[in-house]
């Protein structure tokens, strides 16, 4: 039985319980108004319901009580016992119905016309009077008998139960508590040091624990599927008003998403596809004349990605038309036309989510209503998701809404004040930056704290003084850490913070009142070790310290910055131990890391750092004398394998918009650009890459056969073998990739192999053994290993 | 009436909230301060991973509030969901009220007024019955 059925099924049944009482108070009281109302209403109901389902007895039968009922409500019937019984028994009729459809039965013919009949007052009243009260006394009184058997049989058809969100609310608190206090309790056993009697079971509460944690957020989940179906209809509608023909098309219906979260996104959506509607998609003639089909398309994508979904909302009309928008923005006010003029395209299509526009030529009864795209936009980021449009003039809009799986974990960044910690969502950070580096300047404009960095000023709080901990005068700017926030207004400021400690998910539970008036304060979540921590309300922040509109002249400038740079080339500047600038390619910087001096192995030309457990080359440790204590290291990636690079300082990042000159002088060095007019080296990514590749990790790494009774082959070569990315196989039937066989002991076949590498003892090969490679021969062994590797991969 | 009390000492006078308001009642070692909030929020606490807004019960009256937090106890209500810890300098036993509540002619002084709902008899002589929505809402809510 498909979803929408049971629905409809698990409603009737609700609704026949919830009436029950009502009925029996009926036939006690026909007069009584506000029962005949609550009756009417599950007729009307189950009347509607069925239109969609094609039950046509069903229709049929609540249609003529509701026709009946409302003849009572208008007062043109006084309600007597026969209509009462009447309407009873078709109220019996249709439980019987309701269940017999969920155990996918054929309802026995015949029998309806009569119910119906007897609702007609007069003429058959003795009939009536018979047949339908011994109808329901007999139902009523024989479910639990005669009824019992079939019943038992579809229980187990109904295999669904309804359940108040609340209660799943309750039981989802409850295991967020449960896992919270087991962090504390693991804390606690860590403390107490190895208790193998307690490890075990504790370890096997906490698998427990996560698997029931993982079923109650399903529980919660509902398929998009229960949104999407509520569309067509309204698609119908509103293209029936305006004259045009959509066709809707859905994808991704399997996906779940929060309950909550479902419902918050119901009216954004809903905006959205009334747009689409009235704006996007054009009349018939109209999309012919563009050679288009007539009959619009509106589609629905959803996809899951993390713990994220993308939703996206495509039409294929007409595109947005920046010229209008923009013309719309300078005729409100919101932008000069110079600042119009200065935008890129996609720049004018954000335009659509400015307050107060609209790209409609007149108000109409569809859209128009004084609601914009601001406020879609502003609701779906009021729930942590954002928004996002792209547009082709003649060929479509699309929105994507991008949206989290909960309402209640949120990815956060926990960053530190006044010893204490609080929480930032972290869709608002943009970027972390060190007050005290060289690139960042402050400045004072009145009473404002501005910060300069990357030639942008930007406004600055501090978070001591917005909490009111610390007083301005005391602030050591150039100690702080800096955290951009982008509000998803696209205003921009940095935040000053004492330190950064960590990204991490967080449960935000809502807060008392009292604390909310603040405007401080979103929430409150709780740290592993069952310490409260505070998440800031950024937006109020800003807005409580007008930094929404006054910086707008400034965020317009970045924005559009940031669509000129795709252009040109983003690097890294960085000082080497020598002191001196460099720059790399920002694309390859993975992270930067800051690791003990420990960690770091230098012997002749092999150099090595351990970061987390994993061993990367070591380069850049040339130019100079290692710190004392901590090493700041750029981990570089290629996307395959990393190394990293030892640096004195990391400045900043920059664009790369003047020419690379080419040096051939220094391999390691791609060439110099000019940065602020100063020349600056910028390292060459492939030859480093070239040069210190770790070999690639294959997904299943490549089996190589040792001879396994030489000692030389398990202690000398394997470890070569299995650093050039080689897995030793030791199972005698196993076909391995390649086999090395010492050429003094041919004879050796302990195993099938695809290839076989020969190595002699000899550094000259002897007559019998052209093919063979010498065994200290490591760069011959190492490519024919590779060579081997390559041929499998092509 | 034989509603049960909560006995408790709030700025030093007998005082009571009624028992089955109260949750169950604990010891504060560990106060989150929250900056930026009315003086009578000393901030969160938690309670079997759940956060606790306390509240000194003292400030919210209108008197001084006592320095030393750690170990005092605190008495956990539910008010419109939100959970807090109400700061008292001492919480005694539950007990019968001995009598109906009674208003005291000319009131029980400016702090009292908005939280305290009546007096009524127990059996460590008159204490005053503690609204805990007044208190909870704070002196400025009262003010206004």
């Amino acid at each position: 039985m498909d979803d929408l059925l049971a629905d409809f099924v698990a409603e009737t049944r609700e609704m026949l319980e919830a009436s029950g009482g009502e009925i029996v108070a009926w036939e006690a009281d026909p007069s009584d108004k506000e029962r005949l109302d609550t009756i009417f209403r599950f007729v009307h109901t189950v009347k509607g319901n069925c239109g969609f389902f094609d039950f046509p007895r069903l229709e049929k039968l609540s249609h003529a009580a509701e026709d009946a009922l409302a003849e009572c409500r208008a007062g043109r019937r006084e309600p007597d016992s026969t209509l009462v019984s009447a309407v009873l028994a078709i109220i019996d009729r249709i439980s019987e119905m309701t269940d017999a459809i969920e155990a996918g039965e054929e309802f026995p013919e015949g029998g309806e016309d009569e119910l119906i009949a007897a609702l007609q007052s007069g003429e058959t009243v003795d009939a009536v009077g018979e047949i339908s009260p011994k109808k329901s006394e007999q139902s009523a009184a024989d479910t639990s008998a005669e009824e019992a058997a079939p019943k038992a049989a579809r229980a187990a058809v109904q295999r669904t139960i309804r359940l108040p969100t609340e209660l799943l609310d309750e039981v989802m608190k409850g295991v967020s508590d449960m896992v919270l206090a087991r962090n504390d309790l693991a804390r606690r056993l860590r403390e107490a040091g190895e208790q193998p009697t307690l490890d075990g079971p504790f370890d096997r509460l906490s698998t427990i624990l996560a698997d029931v944690r993982t079923s109650i957020t399903r529980m919660r989940m509902q398929r998009l599927e229960h949104l999407f179906t509520s569309f067509p209809r309204l698609v119908r509608d509103l293209s029936n008003e305006l004259g045009k023909q959509v066709m809707v098309d859905f994808e991704g219906g399997e996906v779940e998403l929060d309950r909550e979260m479902v419902e918050m996104v119901r009216d954004p959506l809903t905006h959205i596809i009334r747009n689409a509607l009235d704006h996007g998609l054009e009349g018939p003639g109209e999309r012919i004349k563009t050679g288009k089909r007539e009959i619009g398309l509106l589609k629905f994508a959803a996809r899951q990605s993390g713990n994220q979904i993308t939703l996206a909302i495509s039409d294929d009309g007409r595109g947005i038309n920046t010229d209008r928008l923009a013309a719309k923005a300078v005729a409100a006010g919101i932008y000069s036309q110079a600042e119009v003029d200065d935008m890129s395209e996609r720049r004018k299509h954000y335009l659509i989510f400015e307050p107060g526009l609209s790209t409609a030529e007149k108000v109409s009864s569809v859209s128009g209503r004084g609601v914009g795209m601001d406020v879609v936009r502003a609701n779906i980021e009021r729930v942590g998701g954002s928004i996002n449009v792209t547009s082709k003039p003649g060929e479509g809009t699309s929105f994507y809404l991008k949206l989290p799986l909960t309402l209640s974990i949120i990815a956060a960044l926990t960053v530190g004040s006044g010893g204490q910690r609080y929480a930032i969502p972290r869709s608002y950070v943009e970027e972390i930056v060190f007050g005290s580096s060289d690139h960042v300047d402050f400045a004072e404009a009145g009473e404002r704290r501005l910060v300069t960095f990357r030639g942008k000023r930007v406004p600055c709080l501090s978070l001591g003084e917005i909490l009111g901990t610390k007083s301005t005068d005391e602030i050591v700017w150039e100690g702080k850490t800096l955290v951009v926030i982008r509000l998803a207004t696209d205003d921009v400021f940095a935040l000053a913070v004492d330190r950064v400690y960590d990204h991490e998910d967080v449960v935000v539970k809502p807060i008392a009142p009292a604390i909310m008036e603040t405007g401080l304060y979103a929430g409150t979540t709780l740290l592993d070790d069952g310490r409260p921590m505070m998440l800031l309300d950024l937006p109020n922040i800003a807005q409580a310290r007008g930094l929404v509109n006054e910086m707008r002249s400034t965020t317009r400038v970045v924005d559009e910055d940031k669509v000129e740079r795709r252009k040109t080339h983003r690097i890294m500047l960085f000082t080497g131990l020598d002191g001196r600038r460099r720059a790399v390619r920002l694309e390859l910087v993975r992270r930067i890391d800051t690791i003990a001096r420990d960690a770091i192995d230098i012997e002749g030309d092999r150099a090595q750092a351990v970061i987390d457990g994993a061993i990367f080359s070591l380069i850049g440790h040339e130019y100079g004398e290692l710190p004392d204590e901590k090493c700041r290291l750029l981990r570089l990636s290629d996307g395959e394998s990393e190394i990293v690079y030892a640096v004195r300082e990391v400045l900043d990042a920059a664009d790369m918009d003047g020419e690379i000159v080419a040096s051939s002088a220094d391999p390691s060095v791609e060439g110099v650009t000019l940065i602020d007019d100063r020349p600056v080296p910028v390292i060459d990514g492939h030859a480093l890459f070239a040069r210190y590749n770790a070999p690639r990790r294959l997904d299943r790494p490549m089996s190589c056969r040792l001879p396994a009774d030489s000692d030389w082959a398990r202690t000398i070569l394997q470890p070569l073998v299995e650093a050039a990315g080689y897995r030793i196989s030791t199972d005698e039937s196993e076909e391995t990739d390649v086999a090395i066989w010492l050429a003094e002991n041919p004879a050796e076949t302990s195993g099938p192999a695809r290839r076989v590498i020969r190595l002699r003892p000899e550094p000259e090969a002897g007559e019998d053994a052209q093919d063979s490679i010498y065994r200290y021969d490591r760069e011959a062994l190492l490519a024919a290993l590779k060579q081997t590797r390559m041929g499998v991969g092509a | 009436m034989n509603e049960l009390l909560l006995m408790c000492l709030i700025a030093g006078r007998r005082a009571a909230i009624p028992a089955a308001e109260v949750q169950s009642v604990i010891e504060i070692d560990d106060i989150t301060p929250i900056p930026g909030v009315p003086a009578y929020i000393r901030g969160l606490t938690a309670l079997r991973s759940q956060a606790l807004t306390v509240i000194d019960c003292r400030v919210a009256l209108g008197f001084e509030s006592s320095t030393e937090i750690s170990g005092q106890r605190a008495a956990v209500v539910d008010v419109e969901g939100h959970l807090y810890a109400l700061l008292v300098d001492e919480a005694y036993d539950v007990g019968d009220a001995r009598s109906e509540p009674i208003d005291v002619p000319g009131g029980f002084g400016p702090g009292w007024r908005a939280a305290a709902r009546c007096m009524v008899e127990t059996e460590g002589g008159p204490t005053l019955l503690i609204d805990i929505a007044a208190i909870v809402a704070g002196p400025v809510a009262q003010a206004a």
